[in-house]
């Protein structure tokens, strides 16, 4: 167990040390963006404004209420005193409304759009990949092509095409919005069955895309580890079948659990395209549009949730590994 | 409204100027009310001015050179007192009737709430939701989220009192969703999710020849509304060659202008044959504001490349080593025509102007930058604009409003914004004359309506001569087509009413009488 500790310390330093890292990254690079993002809040509020001075005034009030005027230095610093408080401080492109609302108001529509499509694709396309690998013949002929076709499927190609069979033509499903354009949020069977049905095309439009590259890592791997040393081996003693299934899938789940980590840690960054062909609820956008309009306080926000939740994701998956491979484990205390 | 007249609805009656133009008086209608019951009052007016100036808001800093103070006389009347300039005359009587019909008056009581609750902090103030507002009109907040946000009707409006409609509007609710993106709000409109649509929707006529839906415009036929802005390519006077008028007006006629309108606006513009250019906006109030013959023929509708060769020849600007190009001065005539990367329909526009380079033997290519870029460097007007990259560029002028057309002239012409770090007013290319800047210095204050006439037409002949600027289309105030298979009886023209209701989103001043004429399809 010592050792283990030891690796557990060794590996919560690097994370630590990434962690500052990129936390700094976070800082700099938005505001390394050529622009002034103050002169589009001034836009807002001088339309229709006809005096020069006027429109003076306002711009030097909302420079010195964000700061940009001051060195980067000093405006990292007050950055991070505010961020320590948990005060990500307001939002440019939505002032003025603060980081913190904008993205509590959007980031549950994401992890629920998200999280379910990323795993729902990744437990398919694995189970689709295995038995591909295993079964062989027909099925795999089927899949695989059918596989490398969808997963290239470019994003918003495959949302539209669903949206357009599933929503304009067919009428199964609605074309836009999180839930019905005549309702509003209540706890009520009309609400919920709103909710879900508008869920359908944005998350199969995810999942869909997702179960194709899953299932093609997942054959690879299979195929690789049927033909290992040990399975003809477990082979040549008689041991079932079943049992050596266990063994491969064992052994080429490793590589796909570290996608499937960092997937849920990118996933806060939002489905962009799924969000803005159903306008439906959700960062991607909020991101998209913090980022053209040189959001700093949001898109530094943002990029913060998502380097943690990557991180934390690493983390755990990492510390995972010790256990459930004790190869890496080894390895690593050495 | 679009007939450039201001109609009272707050205000009981038109307000009136004193003798010397120096103050103007109105009064408060006695029937209007606060939705917590208490009546709209002339201190609500001044404080709401008061307010403005003492945490000097943008309308506060706006204004405070135009308007001395606004008191208030008794409950129901209100006195505005312009400032006053060295010779004792109003500043700009235009702008303080402008801002009649352009701010919203704050109720007294709220407002002192809100001061308590921001401790007199001005930032505070202005970043406040102001979720509790007192509010006069018929509908207030009822939900909202990233996606909607919806209002009630107040069932205690005063608008029912019998000096106004004796009733209600009819929709309880109105609900604006927030589309991402124009398809999927063209996409609702279509399935009658939406009913009354304000975004642009390409070949919008398909709707009902094509699909057979219940959808129109205000107008039943091209261009389907009625424009009201001139987005406007403007040149960069410092630009080797475009210091020369010639070269100007030499790519400016040469532009293949009805193919912008055919393409970026898919027809939702007027053409420049049906209303010839000028600095007017196609509405008739504005058409009538200048001389249209003695014009003429400074007026171009495009595509005249042999004009625009001729023109160049005549300056002597010419292609004298034979590689197709003209030069200036011995260096080759080479500019970027630019815009915003994703403003599909001026990217259009900006692809048709470099089209007419090549026509004349100018080398024009294009380049879109992001917004945040664009901007940047477009409102700088304290320096000369960048070299290279900006040589010409679009950007908006003034819609309708109390101010125009002299706002958007000013805004075109008016050499006062060249040396503002951020300008977010206009003449972009930083265009300089001392007679157009008297002119828009003298008209505010002019009366005599054939003296006016005659100014604008002057401005007008300045402006087609010198050409530092040049609309490429016209453009709706707000697009406004209206799906009526749930509500029939939406705005369009020449529906019978009087004063005519606009083609606005029914919820901004006058406008609202239009949710008065509504009726449901299937009641």
């Amino acid at each position: 167990m010592k050792s283990y500790l030891k690796y557990f310390l060794n590996k919560f330093g690097w994370f630590a040390i990434t962690f500052v890292f990129a936390f700094l990254l976070n800082f700099i690079l938005p505001r390394l963006m050529p622009g002034d993002p103050v002169a589009a809040i001034v836009a807002r509020f001088a339309q229709g404004m006809s005096n020069t001075s006027g429109v003076q005034a306002i711009y030097e009030q909302y420079t010195e209420l964000f700061g940009t005027d001051k060195p980067l230095l000093e405006q990292f610093f007050i950055y991070v005193r505010n961020v320590v408080r948990g005060d990500f401080g307001f939002s440019f492109s939505q002032y003025p409304r603060t980081v913190a609302d904008v993205i509590r108001t959007s980031i549950w529509w994401t992890i629920a759009l998200q999280f379910p499509a990323i795993i729902v694709g990744w437990i398919i396309g694995n189970t689709l990949g295995a038995l591909a690998a295993y079964l062989k013949g027909g099925f795999d002929k089927i899949l695989m092509p059918v596989s490398i076709f969808v997963s290239n499927f470019p994003a918003f190609g495959m949302a539209i095409i669903l949206m357009v069979i599933f929503g304009v033509n067919l009428k199964w499903f609605p074309t836009s919005g999180g839930y019905g354009f005549d309702l509003i949020p209540n706890f009520s069977w009309d609400f919920i069955k709103s909710v879900i049905i508008h869920y359908q095309l944005p998350f199969w439009s995810i999942v869909i895309i997702a179960i194709g590259g899953q299932a093609i890592g997942m054959r690879s791997m299979s195929i690789y580890e049927l033909n290992a040393d040990y399975v003809k081996y477990s082979r040549f003693m008689g041991i079932k079948d079943s049992k050596i299934v266990g063994y491969v899938f064992r052994n080429a789940m490793l590589p796909q659990v570290t996608g499937l980590a960092l997937s849920v840690g990118t996933m806060v960054g939002g489905a962009l395209v799924a969000e803005i062909v159903f306008s439906y609820p959700g960062l991607g956008t909020t991101l998209l549009r913090a980022v053209l309009g040189q959001d700093y306080p949001l898109i530094s926000a943002s990029t913060l949730i998502i380097t943690v939740m990557v991180l934390l994701a690493n983390f755990i998956i990492e510390i995972l590994y010790g256990f459930i491979d004790p190869r890496i484990k080894a390895a690593q205390s050495d | 409204m679009l007939d450039g007249q201001m109609y009272p609805f707050l205000a009981d009656g038109d307000f009136e100027w004193n003798a010397d133009r120096t103050e103007i008086t109105f009064k408060i209608k006695s029937a209007a009310k606060w939705n917590d019951g208490t009546p709209v009052t002339a201190e609500d007016v001044a404080y709401t001015w008061a307010t403005h100036v003492k945490y000097n808001t943008p309308t506060g800093s706006a204004n405070t050179p135009y308007i001395e103070n606004i008191e208030a006389v008794d409950a129901q009347t209100v006195v505005i007192k312009a400032k006053l300039g060295e010779d004792g005359k109003a500043v700009n009587p235009l702008l303080v009737e402008a801002y009649l019909s352009t701010n919203y008056v704050i109720q007294k009581a709220w407002t002192e709430v809100l001061e308590e609750r921001v401790a007199g902090d001005p930032t505070a103030l202005l970043a406040d939701p102001a979720e509790d507002v007192a509010y006069s009109g018929a509908y207030g907040k009822y939900f909202a989220d990233d996606t909607k946000v919806v209002y009630i009707r107040n069932e205690e409006y005063w608008g029912q009192d019998a000096s106004m409609w004796g009733k209600l509007p009819a929709p309880k609710y109105l609900a604006h969703v927030i589309f991402k993106d124009n398809a999927a709000g063209t996409t609702a409109l279509q399935a009658g999710e939406v009913d009354v649509s304000q975004q642009f929707n390409s070949n919008v006529q398909d709707f009902w020849l094509e699909q057979g839906l219940p959808i129109s415009t205000y107008l039943p036929e091209a261009p389907y509304g009625i424009g009201a802005s001139l987005p406007t390519a403007f040149f960069n006077l410092n630009s080797p060659g475009l210091d020369q008028a010639a070269v100007r007006k030499a790519i400016a006629i040469a532009v293949d202008y009805p193919t912008i309108i055919a393409n970026a606006m898919t027809n939702q513009s007027a053409t420049f044959d049906q209303v010839p250019r000028s600095l007017m906006n196609p509405t008739d109030g504005e058409q009538a504001l200048y001389d249209h013959d003695a014009v003429a023929d400074l007026q171009w509708a495009g595509n005249d490349i042999e004009g625009a060769k001729a023109l160049l020849d005549e300056a002597g600007v010419v292609d004298s080593d034979g590689d197709g190009w003209r030069e200036y001065n011995g260096e080759k005539l080479s500019y970027v025509a630019t815009c915003p990367n994703g403003w599909s329909d001026w990217q259009a526009a900006i692809e048709v102007v470099a089209a007419a380079g090549k026509e004349i033997g100018i080398e024009i290519t294009t380049n879109y930058p992001e917004w945040s870029v664009y901007q940047t460097v477009v409102t700088k007007s304290d320096a000369p604009l960048p070299e290279e990259g900006y040589d010409i560029f679009m950007m908006w002028s003034d819609g309708a409003g109390p101010t125009q057309p002299w706002g958007r002239i000013r805004k075109l012409l008016s050499s006062e914004f060249i040396g503002m770090p951020s300008n977010w007013n206009g003449n972009w290319g930083q265009y300089s004359n001392p007679d157009a800047d008297a002119l828009i210095n003298a008209i505010p204050a002019e009366t005599d309506e054939a003296k006016l006439k005659e100014m604008y037409t002057e401005l007008v002949n300045i402006y087609l001569t010198e050409v530092p600027s040049f609309t490429l289309m016209y453009r709706p105030q707000s697009f406004h087509t209206v799906n009526e298979s749930v509500w029939t009886n939406f705005p369009h023209a020449d529906d019978g009413t009087n004063p005519p209701v606009p083609p606005l989103d029914l919820t901004d001043g006058w406008s609202i009488a239009g949710l008065y004429n509504l009726t449901l399809v299937n009641p």
